[in-house]
């Protein structure tokens, strides 16, 4: 009986478990979303008001922001330092793909996000901020989506986890 | 220049594109030891220039036909720009309408593209088709022999003085010298050094790189980067309080305001322009005019007849006496 009992309740808390992940997830795409238009806001900052060259910018945000955005801007900082030759889009691209399980964007904000590898030291100072201000527009966008998303799903993945363990258990029982 | 080989492989190398570094890391040392630039010019052979020479390079290094020399592409131009510039253009907009940027090591990139237009001015410089990196040599020493001549032992002052020689004839590094020398005090001052104020327009004489000298320029040399002369030349009495005064290139209508400005406060100023002979000078309406005033105690003259930097002859200002003459075997 005691067995029946322990397993009844791993299953459920298995369960629960797998439903708030997937909850969590869309948490963390929300949260992941706002640092990185926090870390755009900065940097309209950093080329606006101090012309910061872009790899000394990168590392001011990525200092300041929390784990994996941060650490994008960082790797991506360390890499165009090496001076290996590399252009700042594939710099970019690089430390987006170093970080990419951390990162739980989806498809339509990962692909925002590398297309933030084009925008990077192209243009004159209004070019560069009149881009920094569209890829913010469009992934103010996304935060959105995303919101919408996470106060649909939240209370769904986390009650379905719950009940779905419950029915197996009664199945099993 | 033993160092030279090893700046351009550590300073230049690393802002090329990987093609075009490959090659020039690849070149022999003894081409890389005289290397005075490195042109880059779109689907054209990549050149660099020596002491009285060039080299079409291939892509296994020197040829001798252009044919068989690496033609730059598109992609080099870009991805040097973008090496050069640190991957932030709006950071050197100011440099890039000027056509120049200045790397780390002083080394200055001169650009040419399509210039941008608007109210007459250039706004900015676009489609960059042609690089020249040109490599910035120290030649310590080059300013002994006229400090010399711009010293006067009695009162301990230095004379206000003009360089004068047509492009590449080591005017700048003549400056940068006298600059150290002063600024350090050593050997023929006999005393302790001057406060030096250098006001750098284009970033040569100092190389500042983020505002700060690459090139030796003494300890108690002040260097205002970029700064326009005229606005710098009065920036500079007002608040650092400077002995000597050094600048580059002056012919414009301010900067001969400011400069006499700067002697009637008691300054010594050393400033460079270009021509080659005191005749040509005074033909031009501002320097004419300033030389006319008999400011200027000493006028050196520098030509490239016998290596950049060959002392022609250093006349003696307001009565026009040679004191030194190449011609004639010296003082």
């Amino acid at each position: 009986m005691y067995f029946k009992l322990l397993g009844a309740s791993l299953i459920v808390f298995a369960a629960y478990t797998y439903g708030y992940n997937i909850s969590s997830m869309y948490q963390k795409r929300v949260l992941q979303l706002k640092e990185l238009l926090l870390a755009l806001e900065m940097l309209l900052a950093e080329v606006n008001y101090g012309l910061t060259p872009l790899p000394r910018a990168f590392i001011n945000v990525g200092k300041k922001l929390k784990k994996p955005v941060g650490t994008v801007f960082s790797e991506a900082a360390t890499l165009m330092l090496k001076s290996k030759g590399l252009s700042a889009q594939e710099c970019w691209k690089k430390a987006l793909e170093r970080n990419c399980d951390a990162l739980q964007l989806s498809r339509n904000g990962m692909e925002l996000v590398d297309r933030l590898g084009l925008v990077w030291g192209q243009c004159d100072k209004s070019g560069q901020l009149k881009q920094i201000a569209l890829i913010q527009e469009l992934l103010r966008q996304a935060l959105e989506e995303a919101e919408n998303e996470y106060h649909k799903n939240d209370k769904i993945w986390k009650y379905l986890g719950l009940l779905g363990g419950l029915t197996m258990v009664i199945f099993l029982l | 220049m033993p160092n030279t080989a090893g700046n351009i492989i550590k300073q230049i190398s690393p802002l090329l594109a990987p093609k075009v570094r490959f090659i020039v890391e690849n070149l022999p040392n003894e081409l890389l030891v005289k290397t005075e630039e490195i042109r880059l010019r779109h689907s054209r052979p990549l050149i660099i220039i020596w002491s009285g020479g060039e080299s079409y390079l291939g892509p296994k290094g020197p040829v001798v036909a252009p044919r068989d020399a690496y033609m730059v592409s598109d992609e080099d131009l870009v991805k040097t720009l973008e090496l050069i510039s640190s991957y932030s253009l709006y950071a050197y907009e100011e440099e890039l309408k000027q056509g120049y940027l200045t790397i780390p090591g002083g080394h200055r990139v001169g650009l040419a593209g399509r210039a941008v237009v608007e109210g007459g001015r250039i706004k900015v410089l676009r489609d960059i088709s042609s690089f020249n990196f040109r490599v910035a040599r120290q030649v310590k020493g080059a300013g002994e022999k006229v400090l010399a001549f711009i010293f006067d032992r009695r009162s301990g002052r230095i004379l206000h003085s003009l360089v004068i020689s047509p492009p590449q004839g080591g005017k700048t590094t003549l400056l940068r010298d006298l600059a150290r020398l002063i600024s350090e005090g050593a050997g023929i001052l006999g005393q302790a050094g001057k406060k030096v104020g250098i006001v750098d327009e284009r970033s040569e004489i100092a190389g500042c790189y983020q505002g700060v000298p690459q090139l030796d320029v003494g300890f108690r040399t002040d260097v205002l980067d970029a700064c326009p002369k005229a606005e710098g030349i009065m920036l500079m009495l007002r608040s650092l309080s400077p002995q000597v005064i050094i600048t580059d290139e002056i012919g414009r209508g301010d900067d001969v305001k400011a400069i006499e400005e700067a002697i009637h406060a008691g300054v010594s100023v050393i400033a460079s322009a270009h021509g080659s002979s005191l005749e040509e000078i005074c033909q031009r309406p501002i320097m004419g005019g300033l030389l006319q005033k008999n400011y200027f105690e000493r006028l050196i003259f520098l030509s490239n007849r016998r290596g950049p930097g060959t002392l022609e002859m250093i006349i003696e200002g307001e009565k026009g006496l040679p004191l030194y003459s190449l011609r004639h075997g010296g003082e």
